[in-house]
């Protein structure tokens, strides 16, 4: 039957192409009509997607409700503006991939017009509603809607309108009658276009072009005006004489020349170039031209580049022409090919001439023709010294890959200024460009592999990334990866066979993420396939959460602990306390003695009465003996309670079988109990000083007597006793106390501690010697009183005692008299100033002295 | 090494008109990358130390918490972001985990509702700090305490990726070589962030070779000995701080006439010590007993070019004097410094007590009389000498006899619990649960093989020329660094036998690298190791693996990293519980 044109929306650079109701210039989506008359009761309309040249995409039988208006996306996804307002979501191949809805006020009045635009955030929707107010978003990636202020006296839709986008903001711009405004979020506000004819009575067409800068209106006087979006400059009019409302118009951008020019379409006339139609056409605007379809083509509108016009324009004498020609004759063995050659290179133009025919190859769309000029290219090449290889080569590769994805079968015809040479040099981090599908600097190879994989092409976007030698992270991995996001969707393959398959071609690829594969897997219900492809997964941070979601908090935590994250494994025991009961998360600890750690660690500042519980559960009674020390110390007041936790601990360490923390948590006890006694009859502070601190405060408060007591009761051995004692009454400044102390019996540390080397250990005690009584009274700056017991010093301590109390003179006598050289040189550096000056030169005339003999 | 900032993702425009609240903790080591000045230049405003209630009022916008990831301190962070004062101006409250953002925290502020408050959550990953051309520290305190007592693998997991930061800047390493529990899991941990990256194939030049990673409770006896190395000495005595330390001020006193004493400074005297200071560098390593003939040489040298002076008779000559007068006189201000250092360490090291520590410590060390119980110990404890310093030589004692008899063990915790305290039974359980004191199994003392194997005790050291490594313990010969030394050359092939009795396992792993990278080594030309102490590292084995390098025939330069710099003091008190 016959098809109606509807709407048509195209993507530029070879977006999927929709007739019927809409179209984009690589690939087409088609609203067949509803209204068509067929024998069954089929009265729904078909929505059909073909590539650019015309290869079926996909088509389905359109269920929901009545269409406004169609659209591609940024990302190739087809919108679909209902009615309602509601804006379905396609894939290229017809997948549907979710809705949204554009807000109550539009679900109430209806859509009457509207229309999909694209901004540097993305691709945006701007709706006209049945009650004349416009909503839109200028980012469906990411909705926000946003209701734009009411046209004051708009009774009833505007002649023609367009969305805008101007320093990064939305606008609407919309012709009533001769008046135009401009809609902001803010504000109405009416604008006027500078020097526009007079006797316009109303607006049949506007156009704005690819980067929003230019707009073009069109009168109901023929009279178009094209001048700055922003209504500040007027470039040119024109009165084309038609009356007839244009059924588009739009800008054709002309790179060359950097000026611009408005294509205007009616029935079958094209203006600007008064071109004749063959059919009913639909215009796109692209970078660098204008794509017209129709039902049976798609034809590329541009300015013919100079290099081109340059070679190719009729008898032109241009370097490049005459290369051309040169290598023609040369092929046929012509000795002009001499004559061309030679006249090339008396003018000096060798070079630029190969750059032409470099640069018009470019251009090209016929691969013969692109040969023929690339083998002129190299042949100039050939009489040129240093000509840099580098643009020819990159021609050549550019050129394989345009070919490549300009084959019908694959239906992307870019041109050569769409393709993005920009991107070549520094190999961009793809992820980064890939988010910045930046509308207005070209696309980029990341996306143009994008737009590959999005159709499904993942051969051939290997095979790019191959011939182009991408690193595997950004090139074959990504692809393979996106192949694999796709294979898990196959639900009539069993999940071994796809995790088999995906593994086999995927392997140990660098960059490929198992995780974003199981996720998707997990999103089409394949929990079971997911798991098995996140056994793939080398990241823990990825493949941990994904588990968590799942519902596999076991298999996440033995994940988490092979990693050696601890804060992944903290992660999961907090998720897994939650969902599990107390005994089974002990369970499940208790097989994980890694997260049993963290966790201990964890309880220890945050929980305790669970640590307890832990170390009870494993029968950890050394652990529990500590757990109760501190608890005595830390949590405990009372000196009954603290005795009760010593108790708890002393008992737990009789099940460690640790009888000496046991026996020793006992005599705390006792400690204790007699600190406590202590206080009420004494007064005083005991409490928690150590037994030795106690002996020492009972001995300097003068009860001496009690202190022996402890010191029998809790068998401090004698030594460190005399020690404790000896401190004790030196702090007193006791002198009397202390010499009687030093002759009551033996002292078994000596009175000046003697050289280590010559104790030994322990028993029997060694020989006498008052040194540490020297040192001690010493200490308290008492020379009186050390003094008086130099003389009781041993001979081989006599020196340092003597020196230590400062009587330099005595030292050095005897240190004379037992010739001994280390003695001497000890007293000798011992002399300081003029005073000892006398005693150092006695000690040097005994040296001298026992030198001689 | 420095480059290591830009690794960083820290956005400094956050920093503008903003106020930071420090974890005090972290203020030492970003004192080494970021000065405070740097800091003031991006608009800084205010900076705090994190504590509880209010944060001081100050008229900014931004509020930045620059914190450890650990959750008593998200408490804190919460308890200030709460008590903030609704009727002031809204502040932007923001916050940076150095190393590494934590899912935990994250949890525990959501948990305190103060979550959402926050409107940048970002890490800061600096795992290791470069304090030196040849030293990288992670400065995690607690990290030996983690590791072998609370088997927390956290700084583990860090010193993995820390390494894998390195070899991101630096090249693959080819060589991985380990002894010990800990380094194995490093090891793994790399390996298999290795396959989690392999996306980026590393195309830098290896500048390591080899990769050593060492556990410290492999070699438990080093840092238990007082270390006598220059560097190593002022960290004994007065503790070196992220690269800072502070001394008594009397000796630093200006000296002028007339002045009688009065007017002694009060503040303590803090000075940075690294390699920049030419003097620091030339005698950090050595022994301090060889420190003085290089300071009074160096004292002719300088008194000698000042003289210079009187022989500069033409312009020109004294243009070229002047020129050089800043360098002299920095020169001269770091010769004062550094004799006034040596004279403070000189009064400790001639008095006798620290005569006698060290003799028991030698003795331990030579295998003398490591199986009774020692009376300069008894001593020790009787006096009420510190604790830390009782617990050290006790530690080193059990750890040079394989262990002690349980009798002298008893005996001894006994002494310590009577004399400090009863609360100190979870220190002595955790000094026995890390392998720092224990009974001795078995009845066998392995110490003595190892010594004779790994030759750790050297009966002649010249401490003023050293030949042998030997010479930063005056005797004792570091065994971690005779390990590396060994492994270097000839292999660790030939000491099997000591590596199965020390604990844990040793490995070898290799990282392939593409043929475009692998090294052409020049004959001659030094190998470059890595080698990375799990559990800290102490100066006197920094200055003896300084010594391997500077070798004409080593044959294999040094580059130091660990989880933390520190000294027998500081590792003991890591240990220790303080229940109240």
């Amino acid at each position: 039957g016959p098809e109606e044109l509807v709407y048509k929306v195209c993507f530029t650079w070879g977006g999927p192409t929709e007739l019927g109701q809409k179209v984009s210039s690589q690939t087409a989506a088609l609203l067949r009509n509803p209204w068509r008359k067929e024998k069954t009761g089929s009265v729904r309309p078909v929505l059909e997607i073909y590539s650019a040249s015309g290869v079926p995409l996909a088509s389905l039988l359109w269920k929901s409700g009545p269409v406004v208006s169609l659209g591609w996306s940024a990302e190739e996804e087809l919108l679909c503006v209902q009615e309602d307002g509601v804006v379905l979501v396609y894939g290229l191949h017809g997948d549907f991939r979710r809705h949204f809805s554009m807000g109550n006020e539009v679900l109430q009045n209806r859509v009457l017009d509207a229309r999909i635009f694209h901004t540097e955030f993305g691709s945006g929707v701007a709706i006209l509603t049945g009650a004349h107010r416009f909503t839109l978003s200028a980012n469906v990636g990411d909705l926000k809607l946003r209701r734009m202020p009411e046209v004051p006296g708009l009774q009833s839709a505007p002649s023609c309108w367009t969305a805008l986008c101007q320093d990064r903001v939305a606008h609407i711009l919309l012709a009533v009658g001769p008046d135009l405004y401009l809609l902001d979020h803010a504000a109405c506000s009416a604008v006027t276009p500078p020097g526009l004819a007079p006797g316009v009575s109303s607006f049949l067409q506007m156009a704005v072009s690819f980067t929003y800068r230019h707009l073009a209106l069109f009168t109901d006087t023929g009279y178009i005006w094209m001048g700055t979006a922003s209504l500040k400059e007027k470039l040119c009019e024109f009165n084309c004489n038609v009356r007839v409302p244009p059924k588009q118009m739009v800008w054709c951008s002309r790179p060359r020349s950097k000026e611009k020019a408005v294509v205007v379409a009616w029935e079958r006339r094209l203006m600007v170039l008064k071109f004749v139609l063959d059919e009913d056409s639909y215009l796109v605007p692209e970078l660098d031209g204008v794509r017209i379809f129709s039902r049976s083509t798609h034809e590329f509108l541009h300015e013919v580049p100079v290099a081109s016009e340059e070679i190719f324009k009729i008898a032109s004498m241009a370097p490049g022409a005459l290369l051309l020609e040169a290598q023609k004759e040369y092929e046929k063995e012509s000795q002009k090919a001499d004559e061309y050659l030679r006249e090339i290179q008396e003018l000096g133009q060798l070079t630029q001439a190969v750059q032409q025919c470099i640069e018009a190859a470019g251009h090209e769309h016929r691969p013969d023709m692109q040969k023929s000029l690339l083998r002129a290219a190299s042949f100039g090449k050939c009489f040129l010294d240093k000509f840099p290889p580098d643009s020819f080569v990159r021609m050549c590769q550019d050129l394989r890959v345009l070919n490549a994805v300009r084959d019908y079968h694959i239906g992307i015809p870019l041109t050569y200024s769409q393709y993005p040479q920009a991107c070549w040099k520094g190999l961009f981090p793809s992820w980064i460009l890939n988010r910045v599908k930046c509308r207005y600097k070209q696309l980029t190879i990341p996306v143009l592999l994008d737009r590959l994989v999005l159709r499904r092409l993942y051969p051939l976007a290997i095979q790019i990334c191959e011939y182009l030698r991408l690193p595997e992270v950004q090139g074959v991995s990504r692809i393979l990866a996106h192949w694999a996001c796709y294979k898990v969707q196959q639900k009539d393959v069993s999940d071994e066979d796809v995790a088999r398959a995906i593994n086999q071609k995927l392997g140990d690829t660098p960059g490929v993420s198992y995780s974003d594969i199981a996720a998707r897997a997990y999103g089409c219900g394949r929990t079971e396939l997911a798991i098995k492809l996140l056994e793939y997964e080398p990241r823990s941070g990825e493949q941990v959460p994904l588990l968590l979601k799942m519902k596999r908090s076991k298999l996440a935590l033995s994940k988490a602990i092979e990693s050696g994250d601890t804060d992944l494994v903290f992660t999961v025991l907090l998720h897994l306390k939650n969902e599990l009961n107390r005994g089974d998360f002990f369970m499940t600890l208790r097989n994980q003695p890694m997260a049993l750690s963290l966790y201990r660690q964890f309880c220890k500042h945050q929980e305790l009465e669970t640590l307890k519980d832990l170390y009870n559960q494993d029968d950890n009674h050394q652990e529990l003996g500590s757990f109760h020390i501190r608890a005595s110390y830390a949590a405990e007041e009372r000196i009954e309670g603290r005795v009760a936790a010593l108790q708890t601990a002393a008992d737990a360490f009789y099940k460690a079988k640790n009888e000496f923390a046991a026996k020793a948590t006992e005599d705390q006890m006792r400690l204790l109990r007699l600190q406590r006694r202590l206080e009420d009859e004494l007064g005083g502070q005991f409490l928690d000083l150590s037994l030795h601190d106690t002996v020492t405060s009972l001995i300097l408060s003068g009860h001496n007597k009690r202190a022996e007591q402890l010191a029998r009761d809790f068998r401090i051995p004698d030594k460190r006793l005399w020690w404790l004692k000896l401190t004790a009454l030196a702090d007193l400044e006791d002198w009397e106390e202390l010499e009687k102390f030093s002759k009551s019996k033996k002292s078994p540390i000596g009175y000046l501690r003697e050289d280590r080397r010559a104790l030994p250990y322990l028993l029997p005690q060694p020989p006498s010697s008052p040194k540490p009584f020297v040192e001690i009274c010493m200490k308290q700056h008492n020379k009186y009183e050390a003094k008086k017991y130099t003389s009781r010093v041993g001979p081989e301590q006599k020196v340092k005692a003597l020196l230590l109390v400062g009587d330099v003179a005595q030292a050095a006598d005897v240190a004379i008299e037992h010739r001994n050289e280390a003695e001497l040189s000890l007293v000798l550096s011992h002399c300081t100033g003029a005073t000892d000056g006398a005693t150092a030169d006695k000690i040097q005339r005994a040296r001298a002295q026992a030198q001689k003999k | 090494m420095a480059a290591h900032l830009s690794y960083g993702r820290v956005n400094l425009n956050v920093l503008r008109e903003a106020a930071i609240v420090w974890d005090e903790y972290l203020t030492g080591p970003f004192g080494l990358i970021a000065q405070y000045s740097l800091l003031k230049e991006h608009e800084v405003e205010k900076m705090f130390t994190l504590k509880g209630s209010r944060l001081p009022a100050a008229d900014v916008k931004n509020i930045i918490f620059l914190v450890r990831p650990r959750l008593e301190l998200m408490d804190i962070i919460a308890e200030n972001v709460l008590s903030e004062d609704r009727r002031g101006p809204a502040r932007d409250f923001h916050i940076l985990f150095v190393p590494r953002r934590s899912l935990l925290c994250e949890q525990r502020l959501k948990d305190l509702g103060v979550l959402g408050s926050f409107i940048h959550r970002e890490e800061y990953s600096l795992d290791l700090i470069p304090f030196d051309g040849d030293l990288l520290s992670m400065e995690s305190e607690g990290a030996f305490k983690e590791c072998y007592l609370e088997s927390d693998q956290t700084s583990l997991y860090h010193a993995a990726k820390g390494l894998m930061t390195l070899q991101a800047l630096y090249g693959t390493i080819p060589q991985i070589y380990g002894k010990g529990e800990c380094a194995r899991q490093v090891a793994n941990m790399m390996i298999r962030m290795k396959r989690e990256f392999t996306g980026s194939q590393n195309s830098i030049f290896p500048v390591f070779d080899n990769l050593l990673l060492l556990d410290r409770n492999v070699d438990l006896l080093t840092p238990l000995a007082t270390q006598l190395t220059y560097e190593g000495l002022i960290d004994e005595i007065y503790g070196i701080q992220n690269s800072y330390v502070k001394l008594p001020p009397e000796k630093f006193a200006p000296k002028k006439q007339g002045d009688g004493g009065k007017d002694l400074p009060t503040e303590a005297k803090k000075l940075q010590l690294n390699s920049a200071e030419e003097l620091y560098a030339e005698i950090r390593d050595k022994n301090f007993n060889a420190v003085g003939s290089v300071l009074s040489k160096k004292a002719k040298v300088i008194s000698a070019a000042f003289e210079e002076r009187h022989n500069a008779k033409t312009v020109g000559e004294i243009k070229q004097f002047v020129s050089q007068l800043p360098h002299m006189q920095a020169a001269r201000g770091s010769l004062a410094n550094h004799t006034s250092i040596a004279e403070l360490i000189k009064d400790v090291t001639t008095s006798e007590d620290f005569f006698d520590k060290l003799t028991v410590e030698q003795e331990f060390m030579s295998g003398i009389d490591t199986d009774k119980v020692n009376s300069y110990i008894e001593d020790c404890i009787a006096q009420k000498h510190p604790l830390i310093k009782v617990l050290r030589l006790v530690c080193l004692q059990s750890v040079c006899n394989s262990g002690l008899k349980q009798k002298v063990l008893d005996y001894y915790k006994r002494e310590i619990l009577q004399t400090y305290g009863y609360e100190h039974i979870l220190t002595l359980y955790n000094l026995e649960k890390a392998g720092l004191l224990k009974p001795q199994m078995g009845g066998r003392n392995n110490y003595p093989t190892i010594r004779k194997t790994l030759r750790l005790w050297m009966d002649d050291v010249n401490e003023q020329n050293p030949t042998d490594i030997s010479y930063v313990y005056s005797g004792y010969a570091p065994l971690s660094v005779r390990l590396a030394q060994l492994l270097s050359r000839p292999g660790w092939r030939s000491i099997e036998e000591v590596l199965r009795i020390l604990p844990g396992p040793h490995f070898e792993e290799r990282q392939p690298l593409p043929t475009g990278l692998q090294k052409k080594r020049q004959p001659g030309e030094n190998r470059v190791t890595l080698i990375f102490f799990l559990g800290g590292v102490t100066f006197a084995e920094i200055a003896a693996l300084r010594f391997l390098s500077q070798l004409e025939d080593g044959g294999t330069e040094y580059v130091i990293a660990t989880t933390k710099l520190m000294n027998g003091a500081s590792w003991i008190e890591s240990l220790m519980e303080k229940p109240f």
